[in-house]
């Protein structure tokens, strides 16, 4: 697998030096350097590429945080001029001449006192860059600048910052000399620069099945692979090309690539309790059959953003319903965070904009006034319902749904009435029901039924003072009298004293209770909203009496010895109507029975999108100083951001903006919006983007490995009508995605992560893909697309994982084990761990056991009993070819002699790193 | 130029002490390398391992390690010059419904609801200085976990994993148990843009048997001899697959992943099985999961785990709003396993290298809460102005008060510590340098502090 952008765990953030000695930085800046070689001799504008490419990010990455504002030593690395002039040990540099060049000397560590970086020498690679760029004459083009530079206090963005790569037009400057593909022209120059050689094309089986994955993310069955093999056409793998990419299961595929940067769920996070979006899932539908239909990735962007305001001569084939869901992308925003700048940003741009947010972007030329300038456009639009009902139907729903609503209120509203009488009529009797209750704890121990006879109580009643008294730990000292009481046997007589006592009690708290909450009332207003409630000083009993209170009044009381979950005098439900006679009762029953007919009456919620939309007052953003809401800046105008503008970017016009931002990351003239694409589809294929941080195009970000040949493919991409097909179509009929994963030592002597693809990358299956074809060769996957996601553990047979329900709260454990993203932050690309918690799953899971038998039974159907046969089969379905004599052995002699050893030698099958790694 | 170690030359090069710092990219992404292989941190730690008592919800501080006099002096008076700004209303000072004594050696006083804690105070730092940025659960339970009021920041567990390793390879690096989910639930325990494997692993503690703690630990139906013909086959089959593959690190650190989870059935099994404790030890620890939690956490950092978190309950128990009182049964579930798990670790010689954190995610006002949410006005609202932690072990000092709020305790006045403080302190208590840990994503070097933090010495031994 190849590497993220990222240094291990010790890189220095303050000083510059790194502990880590082979990061990645200095490979790529070599590994790029090599890549330049074949290009044009050096000009000024080489010198310019390759401190773009090479060394400012090496400065970047080492020197510049003890030496721009710092000045560590009085040396202020920001310019050529800078350098030369140097700081207290002398000039820096010599141009021309790196071995009298105190910064070379300094960094090989052979200077006497100085040492740069202190903590950490640079590697060899990383000297032999700056030796190169001393030797060439300190090529720093004249005003590139380390940070942000400020006219006036405002961000300039200057010519320097538009010559960086990314933010360059997409450039066609031919074709490189050669034979072959146009790809692998750009590949194969790369390659001969570097003087390495290329591992030759892969078998036919291992094509096959590479490219069923890749496209897929299933293997080829056995007569595909057979077909494949069998045809003797030249064309015959572009013919498999686009059968593959006219597969409905394509778009699963692809689509799920796509939803990993639309941080896709079908919850949102919450803090408390699981909350799903249930229409998530036309979103991600949505998704897949973009993809399936190829719409042009220039709408598809459109679509998400601004799906409502498109015009209908900018959506082609496609109607304004058919893009709206696409607005589930902004419309599922996880919601506990303003994630939405970040996802715009990173997703369609590969630009880290939530880095403005408080400040300049400290590396890329992004001032903090383009942040707010999206951010207005966001804020100028709101999350809503977009119903997929004719009016008619969404009316006669809302209707339905607010005379029930209002039935139910009605009759809570009375209910609640009459149980509050009913705790002050029973309360009024509290002195009959404490000497009732001594009939039945004290020494008479009367049963409760004649107790409550006598007095003609009411024996529930009775029954919950007896419970109460006899069992709980008594929260009002009045109550501990009764403890006394019946440890005495009433000997000291007082009986009647303290039933009389508590009914003056009990009566008393409730008046007291009953002023405290009109006084409240008053306090809040009437507005018993959870805010107002927060800030407003209300008043309450005191503790005890709160408590005593609260057995025996309040409608809720938990953990009470009686079984009700309420107090002892308050009845709610059928225990209530016990009580309720004559017009009250009929009352309730007929209230009742209109609640249940409308009800009955109400239609199943419609269908609806969870859409974006703009505000009815669409406002500006101020900018946030030092990104605090309290502390607010100047105004910014909603627009697009200054570098991908030419001069200033006039402010959007219609509603909240979002179709003109939409507008402007899809338009051909943004470099980036197809570089991103593209360079995203070139990873999935080939398991590492020519840019390998997919979502980061910046300076800090890494350099492309191909530049030309991305903006060849830019470039190609949308002059094909950004269709995603055709792209997929141009890579697989390459030599260079058809090299075999065979390790050539010389080759990777020099390349180690093949960033120069001298060969195929091995790839390890990702979740879906491991989970979708164990259930596909088990013959219990399901191939019926879409719909309501399914849960995991739900049934036998399964959609594809794709289906399956994703969840920010909690992550399935089997995708998380195996490097499903966090689905609250967009994601670039997958990791590929590799830890022992897998290997339980492997040698462990139900799920995977129940595959592993089924296929075995699948085997014994379709070859009947010999092992041979069936072990045959079972390579082909599982492996796609046919055992070798040592693994026909092996396996025969773990299955001898034993019927049940077949599930547990298909287990091991799909354990085994042949199954889990695709070559 | 260098070429890919491979993965017996790390372990080679882990076994003679070199450490993996100085190899590039030992992380997840690499396959070849082993990414929660030991790695030697910046500098010698002091400790080696972290148990968090998460008492979530947020103690009352005031109520337990902050004793505070002038509380019962003044109390129903107004605090001075107005409350500090919290989530709710509240209203005039309250003062604790428990006594506080002093305890042990050093005389600290300690509420009587924690008569057990008070037996081991004098291992025990208790910092009354600590603050937090909002009075919000959520955020400051990101704060205390990620560093970060914001969700999507790895845990801090996951920065240890990631920079340290873990030193038994058949246990996960960072054990996270719970009945149930804290508020927010698994993103507190997130990697987050760290690799997965750096998560916390969850686990649900209510049960008592090891094999339905831990996900996949144990086959319903395979015996271990037909799983180990099983894995032999295996074994067979992937040497067969590589040889014909060539030089494969990637391939190679698979099979060994599949044999470390073979014997981690049995290791695991063994380390969450709190059946294997005496009666007598069992009974030290009390009943209930989070007792049991402790029991866990204490035979899982015997066995080498990096860091443990218990969390206390579901949801928020400590959030006593209503009824500080509440605290007596709270503290009457959770007292005697904190202070077990101190004497044991103690005893066996591995508090010395194992910080034992307990606090929860900020503290609570000394005034009493009078908004209308409460029922009755008997608790206390959420401070992040001021509340306390206390430390055990892990070279911290001992038997001492650092800091401390002001005279009713609602803000930390003296000497005080923010939690990336803390976290600052912790690492380097580890062996790290807050500052260098750090992670390349987004476009930029991330570190659990974010730019802030400061390592205070003054809290340690």
């Amino acid at each position: 697998m190849p590497a993220m952008g990222s240094c291990g765990p010790f890189a220095r953030s303050r000083t510059g030096g790194r502990i880590v000695g082979t990061c990645l930085m200095a490979r790529s800046a070599l590994l790029v350097m090599v890549a330049w070689l074949w290009l044009p001799a050096a000009t000024a504008q080489g010198g310019a590429d390759f401190f773009e490419a090479s060394v400012r990010p090496l400065l970047a990455e080492k020197c510049f945080a003890c030496h721009t504002q710092t000045k560590m030593g009085g040396l202020e690395m920001v310019s050529r001029e800078a350098l030369l002039r140097g700081g207290q040990s002398g000039p820096a540099v010599e141009p021309l001449a790196p071995e009298r060049s105190l910064l070379i000397r300094a960094v090989r560590y052979d200077h006497e006192t100085l040492r740069m970086p202190p903590t950490e020498r640079l590697t060899d690679e990383e000297v032999a860059v700056l030796t190169k760029w001393v030797d060439d004459g300190v090529v720093w083009p004249d005003s590139a600048q380390t940070a942000a530079e400020t006219v006036d206090g405002e961000f300039a963005i200057t010519d320097q910052h538009r010559a960086f790569w990314a933010f360059r037009p997409v450039e066609q400057s031919g074709l490189p000399p050669g034979e072959g593909a146009p790809i692998d022209r750009f590949v194969d120059a790369a390659l001969r620069e570097a003087g390495i050689p290329k591992a030759p094309r892969a078998d036919r089986r291992t094509l096959v099945r590479r490219v069923f994955y890749d496209l897929l993310g299933l293997p080829p069955s056995p007569d595909e692979m057979e077909e494949f093999l069998a045809a003797e056409s030249p064309d015959a793998f572009a013919a498999l090309v686009d059968r593959l990419l006219a597969s409905p299961r394509y778009g699963e595929r692809w689509g799920r690539h796509w939803l990993d940067v639309a941080r896709y769920s079908d919850d949102r996070l919450n803090s408390t309790q699981d909350e799903a979006y249930p229409n998530a899932w036309r979103y991600r539908d949505w998704v897949i059959r973009a993809f399936n239909d190829d719409m042009p990735f220039n709408l598809f962007v459109k679509a998400q953003l601004a799906a409502d305001q498109l015009l209908p001569e900018e959506t082609g084939a496609w109607s304004r319903e058919d893009l709206m869901p696409g607005l589930g992308m902004f419309g599922l925003s996880p919601k506990f965070q303003d994630d939405r700048i970040d996802v715009t940003g990173r997703g369609f741009l590969a630009l880290t904009i939530g880095c403005a947010q408080c400040h300049d972007h400290k590396f890329d030329p992004i001032p903090t006034k383009d942040y707010y300038a999206l951010l207005g456009v966001f804020n100028s639009s709101e999350v809503r319902e977009h119903p997929l009902a004719p009016e008619a139907v969404v009316k006669a729903y809302r209707e339905g749904k607010q005379r029930l609503d209002e039935a139910e209120q009605r009759l809570e509203a009375f209910l609640e009435t009459q149980s509050k009488q009913l705790v002050d009529a029973l309360a009024a009797q509290t002195s009959d029901y404490v000497l009732a209750a001594w009939r039945v704890a004290g020494p008479d121990g009367a049963t409760v039924a004649d107790a409550a006879a006598e007095r003609e109580l009411d024996g529930e009643t009775l029954q919950r003072w007896v419970a109460y008294l006899d069992g709980w730990p008594k929260q009002h000292p009045l109550l501990d009298r009764w403890k006394q009481l019946v440890a005495d046997a009433g000997s000291e007589g007082g009986v009647e004293d303290f039933a009389a006592g508590v009914q003056a009690e009990v009566l008393a708290l409730i008046t007291e209770k009953k002023r405290i909450d009109r006084e409240n009332d008053i306090r809040l207003r009437g507005d018993h909203s959870g805010r107002n409630i927060r800030r407003t000083a209300l008043l309450a009993l005191p503790r005890d009496d709160f408590y005593l209170w609260n057995d025996v009044a309040s409608p809720n009381s938990r953990d009470l010895p009686t079984p009700a979950k309420s107090g002892i005098l308050y009845y709610r439900g059928a225990a209530l109507e016990r009580f309720l006679s004559g017009v009250w009762q009929q009352h309730v029953a007929r209230a009742r029975r209109e609640v249940e007919r409308l009800e009955d009456a109400l239609p199943p919620k419609y269908p609806f999108l969870h859409a974006l939309s703009d505000k009815s007052a669409v406002a500006n953003e101020h900018v946030h100083i030092r990104g605090s809401a309290e502390n607010l800046g100047d105004e910014v105008p909603r627009r697009f951001l200054r570098i991908l503008s030419s001069g200033e970017p006039p402010a959007f016009q219609s509603g909240s903006g979002r179709l003109d931002l939409a507008r402007a990351i899809a338009s051909p003239g943004n470099p980036l919006t197809a570089r991103v694409m593209v360079n995203r589809i070139w990873l999935h294929h080939f398991g590492r983007g020519l840019v390998g941080t997919p979502s980061n195009f910046g300076m800090m970000g890494e350099r492309p490995s191909h530049p030309r040949l991305l903006d060849y493919l830019a470039g190609r991409f949308m002059d094909g009508g950004w269709s995603v097909k055709a792209l997929h179509r141009e890579i697989l009929l390459t030599d260079v995605y058809q090299r075999a994963a065979a390790d050539i030592p010389a080759s990777r002597a020099v390349d180690p992560e093949n960033r120069l693809l001298w060969r195929a990358n091995r790839r390890r299956l990702d979740a879906e893909s491991m989970l979708d074809s164990m259930l596909y060769l088990a013959g219990r996957l399901s191939l019926s697309a879409g719909g309501p996601p399914r849960q995991w553990d739900e049934q036998i047979r399964r959609p594809r994982a794709v289906y399956g329900f994703v969840s920010r709260r909690r992550l399935d454990v089997r995708l998380g084990l195996f490097d499903f993203p966090n689905p609250n932050r967009t994601s670039p690309r997958r990791f590929g761990t590799n830890t022992p918690l897998q290997g339980l799953f492997f040698l462990n899971s139900p799920l995977l056991m129940e595959q592993a038998s089924a296929l075995a039974e699948r085997l014994g159907s379709e070859v009947g009993p010999d092992a041979a046969q069936r072990i045959r089969r079972g390579y082909r379905l599982v492996f796609g070819r046919l055992p070798t004599e040592a693994e026909l052995a092996l396996n025969r002699e773990f299955v001898t002699g034993s019927q049940d050893a077949w599930p547990r030698l298909v287990q091991a099958w799909f354990s085994s790193n042949e199954f889990r790694y695709v070559n | 130029m260098s070429t890919s170690p491979s993965r017996r030359d790390l372990l080679r090069l882990t076994g003679s002490g070199l450490g993996l710092v100085g190899l590039s990219r030992v992380l997840a992404d690499q396959p070849d390398a082993d990414p929660l292989a030991p790695k030697a941190p910046h500098f010698a730690p002091k400790a080696k391992h972290v148990i968090h008592l998460f008492l979530n919800g947020a103690p009352s501080h005031v109520d337990s390690f902050d004793h505070k006099p002038e509380l019962a002096k003044y109390h129903g008076q107004p605090y001075p010059g107005g409350n500090l700004r919290t989530e709710r209303k509240t209203g005039s000072l309250m003062q604790s419904p428990f006594e506080f004594a002093p305890s042990g050696a050093s005389g600290i006083p300690l509420s009587e609801i924690f008569p057990h804690l008070a037996t081991v105070i004098d291992k025990c730092l208790v910092i009354n200085s600590m603050h937090t940025d909002v009075p919000f659960h959520e955020p400051s339970l990101f704060m205390f976990n990620c560093g970060q009021r914001i969700a999507g920041h790895p845990s801090y567990g996951s920065w240890l994993t990631y920079g340290l390793g873990t030193e038994n390879r058949n246990l996960p690096g960072f054990v996270v148990l719970c009945p149930g989910y804290p508020v927010v639930g698994p993103q507190l325990w997130t990697s987050a843009y760290l690799p997965g494997i750096y998560q916390g692993a969850y686990i649900r503690n209510t049960e008592v048997e090891p094999d339905k703690l831990v996900p996949f630990l144990r086959n319903p139906s395979l015996s271990v001899d037909a799983q180990r013909t099983q894995l032999e086959l295996l074994g067979k089959l992937n040497s067969l697959h590589l040889e014909r593959q060539g030089p494969a690190p990637q391939l190679e650190a698979t099979i060994q992943a599949m044999e470390v989870a073979f014997r981690m059935q049995s290791e695991a099994t063994d380390a969450f099985d709190v059946r294997l404790e005496p009666d007598r030890t069992r009974e030290r620890y009390g009943d209930g999961d989070f007792a049991r939690g402790c029991l866990i956490a204490r035979r899982l950092v015997e066995r080498g785990v990096r860091v443990v978190q218990v969390y206390y309950g579901n949801m928020q128990p400590w959030d006593t709003h209503d009824d500080i009182q509440r605290m007596r049964k709270l503290a009457a579930t959770s007292d005697r396993a904190m202070a077990s798990l101190i004497e044991d670790l103690d005893a066996c010689g591995l508090l010395d290298e194992t910080i034992v954190l307990i606090g929860g995610e900020f503290g609570r006002t000394p005034t009493v809460e009078i908004a209308g949410v409460t029922k009755l006005h008997a608790g206390r609202d959420h401070n992040n102005h001021g509340f306390s932690v206390l430390v055990a072990g892990g070279g911290f000092r001992q038997g001492v008060r650092y800091g401390s709020t002001d005279e009713f305790g609602f803000k930390a006045v003296e000497n005080r510590v923010h939690v990336r403080d803390l976290h600052a302190t912790m690492l380097y208590q580890l062996g790290i340098d807050h500052e260098r840990l750090t992670y390349r994503h987004s476009g930029r070097d991330f570190r659990l502090t974010d730019v802030e933090g400061e390592v205070k010495t003054d809290l340690l031994a």
